[in-house]
């Protein structure tokens, strides 16, 4: 009835933006605005779909491979039948792929939560308190960022040999423990953290390191969860350092899935799948286990 | 309750100073808002009685004690932030806990404690949940539950209710009055509302551009603006503020503007100036077009219903006239209008500095004329210059 209504208005009113609905059935209106025809949507949709496989699609192959019988590795059904683990029993035989992963979470892991804790504190520096120099100060942090690896390598290196670090993982994990990026971003968190906040836990008697840990920690676990998972791929990922500072194949997972490279028979590509397939699990788990805390983090990093 | 004295406070940040040598005397139990626009340093000047913001200059005493540079944890002092500033990862009772928290009391003392602020503001279905599921009003009654858990000897409020709607607005002021009332305690109120001020305040600070333009009663404030600013600052529609001549004319002062005569006492010869007068809406009165002499002649332009009364809008010479009072007024747009006041309630003010001005009789030995002077030395703190003439000459 009101719709019947408005119509009859506004069409002895005469108005043009009434008459352009004019014909419409209301249902058709209630729709976002600008939520385009079914036609964009359906490519839409089509485009996300193909990235998407483009994205799964290797790492569906990667487990694939390995579970294929190793006198089958080369087939190439999407479906691996009959399943098997030999590819897995070999990997472990040719790698001593636990210590590896063990070795290798253990560096990704402090790593992480050093460059988070290092990072935490020179944010809540920048962005809580007020002193001298503190802006070319953060511009100087952050420039560090655009200091290739390269120009650093050497000198952490020839460090490193002076002070008996070399061959060591606290060698591969101490340089590394500070990084531009989680200050740059935890900083960003909290310059929109609410000011009185903080202030009303100073009124209420915390003093700054107490509103650290009882007040901004708490509410910036998006953030860090996100910011976590980010520090430790990397660090996971990381080949170059650990290869020069470990100086042996058999420490870290992403030295020992080299050796299956480039053999006399030879890539080894069962047992390469299969100990890749090993070394993405760790990060798997970690997604998984602060999925909610990421997403939380994009949306509202989004929204603000 | 503590005692805040604050002695010539400034605050300035770079080029712009927020705050400008303000003194005050905030005696124990007082509920002393500060008032003024936005942007006119109550906030900042509430932030350095905290402790919050360094001044620039200036001392904060408590109960005697310098704490101008004292952290705001050894201040004995709560706040009550305009946001409520709830932590969010706590439950309301852990909000309300937190101060005690911080200063390490036994886990019984602060059980109960939260219970006896919980049951007085009417919290205690509620201490399970989180800021996020309270409403706007049960979370300000948390952010006061907060602060007064901790018996602090001053509570330090900025703009508490201005999130509030129009209707909760006026029950917590109620209630913050009855809470001011039953503790005692002293209480530093920052608001931008006048309502919130002449309700609550035991006495008003009304701060202009940094600077302190007057302390008192909300009635004093109200009755005798100790200048130009406050006068229009308080009070809806504000007090109608006019441009005049101030002359003597056949022996009595005289004061003339296109539409305006009003004649005042017998005063004798005294120099001529302009300076502005001031009457508020609600004490003029009309009068019959045929009276004799009406202070004021105008036409109304608009009449503006406000349920109860009406305010009309009268076109005086090149001025503006505002009269309020019950509805109907019996005035029409289009309408000649001839409007009064008693003589007591006009205002005067300096027309360069806005300051109150008083009536200096002239001494009985050779000296100059009577005049009407501007304030000298004295402390903005009191009024400023008083119409002398008012209670030694009654009209």
């Amino acid at each position: 009835m009101a719709v019947s209504t408005t119509a009859v208005t506004a069409a002895a009113a005469g108005m043009p933006g009434e008459r352009r609905g004019e014909g419409r059935r209301p249902g058709e209106t209630d729709g976002p605005v600008g939520g385009g025809s079914p036609l964009g949507s359906f490519i839409g949709h089509a485009v996300l779909t193909l990235l998407s496989l483009a994205c799964v699609l290797p790492i569906g192959w990667m487990y694939a491979t390995s579970l294929r019988r190793p006198s089958d590795v080369y087939a190439t059904s999407p479906l691996p039948w009959p399943l098997s683990v030999g590819n897995y029993r070999h990997a472990a035989e040719v790698i001593p792929i636990g210590p590896m992963l063990f070795n290798t979470f253990a560096v990704a892991a402090l790593t992480a939560l050093g460059q988070l804790l290092t990072g935490l504190l020179a944010a809540y520096a920048f962005a809580a308190w007020r002193f001298p120099g503190q802006r070319p100060l953060y511009l100087l942090f952050v420039g560090t960022w655009l200091v290739p690896f390269q120009v650093t390598m050497v000198p952490n290196y020839t460090l490193l040999l002076r002070l008996g670090l070399l061959n060591t993982l606290a060698g591969v994990v101490i340089p590394t423990l500070c990084t531009a990026l989680s200050v740059l971003l935890l900083r960003q968190h909290m310059e929109s953290f609410p000011k009185e906040l903080l202030e009303a836990a100073r009124m209420d008697g915390r003093s700054s390191w107490s509103v650290l840990w009882t007040v901004v920690v708490p509410n910036l676990r998006p953030a860090l969860a996100a910011l976590g998972i980010v520090l430790f791929i990397n660090a996971w990922n990381e080949y170059f350092w650990p290869a020069m500072v470990l100086q042996r194949a058999n420490s870290m997972i992403q030295l020992g899935l080299r050796g299956f490279l480039g053999g006399t028979e030879g890539n080894d590509w069962g047992g390469l799948m299969a100990a890749s397939g090993l070394a993405c699990l760790p990060i798997f788990a970690l997604y998984v286990l602060l999925q909610r805390h990421i997403v939380s983090a994009f949306i509202h990093s989004g929204l603000k | 309750m503590s005692r805040i004295q604050i002695d010539g406070l400034t605050k300035c940040f770079s080029k712009v100073t927020a705050v400008d040598r303000v003194s005050l005397d905030i005696n124990h139990g007082d509920f002393l808002v500060l008032l003024g626009p936005s942007g006119c340093g109550k906030s900042t000047l509430l932030r350095m009685i905290a402790g919050l913001i360094e001044p620039s200059s200036g001392r904060v005493l408590l109960d005697g004690r310098d704490v101008t540079f004292t952290p705001p944890r050894e201040r004995d002092m709560a706040m009550v932030f305009q946001s409520y500033a709830l932590y969010p990862h706590l439950t309301v009772e852990r909000n309300i806990g937190f101060p005690l928290r911080s200063r390490r009391r036994p886990r019984a003392e602060i059980r109960e404690k939260v219970r006896e602020a919980a049951e007085l503001l009417e919290l205690a279905d509620l201490l399970d949940r989180r800021p996020r599921q309270l409403s706007g009003g049960q979370r300000q009654r948390v952010a006061v539950g907060r602060a007064l858990v901790r018996d602090p000897g001053a509570f330090l409020m900025d703009e508490p209710l201005s999130n509030l709607d129009a209707k909760l607005r006026t029950a917590t002021r109620g209630q913050l009055r009855a809470l001011h009332h039953r503790l005692g305690s002293t209480i530093v109120y920052v608001t931008h509302d006048q309502v919130e001020a002449m309700t609550m305040a035991t006495r008003v600070a009304v701060l202009n551009a940094g600077r302190l333009e007057q302390v008192g009663s909300p009635t004093e404030v109200y009755d005798r603006p100790a200048s130009a600013f406050v006068a229009d600052f308080l009070g809806a529609p504000p007090m109608n503020l006019l441009p005049v001549r101030a002359e003597s004319h056949s022996g009595r002062v005289r004061l003339f503007a296109p539409g305006i005569e009003v004649a005042l006492w017998e005063a004798g010869d005294f120099p001529a100036r302009d300076i502005v007068m001031g009457v508020r809406p609600e004490h003029l009165v009309t009068v019959p077009t045929t009276a004799e002499s009406p202070m004021f002649r105008g036409r109304v332009e608009t009449v503006e219903n406000l349920g109860s009364e009406e305010v009309a809008q009268c076109a005086v010479g090149d001025a503006t006239l505002l009269v309020r009072g019950p509805r109907p007024l019996g005035l029409r747009p289009g309408e000649q209008v001839a409007v009064d006041a008693a003589a007591d309630r006009l205002h005067m003010f300096d027309q360069a500095s806005g300051h109150r001005l008083r009536w200096r009789a002239p001494d009985v030995s050779p000296s100059p004329p009577a005049s009407l002077s501007p304030p000298s030395s004295s402390p903005p703190s009191s009024p400023r210059a008083v119409f002398a003439s008012r209670s030694a000459r009654p009209v």
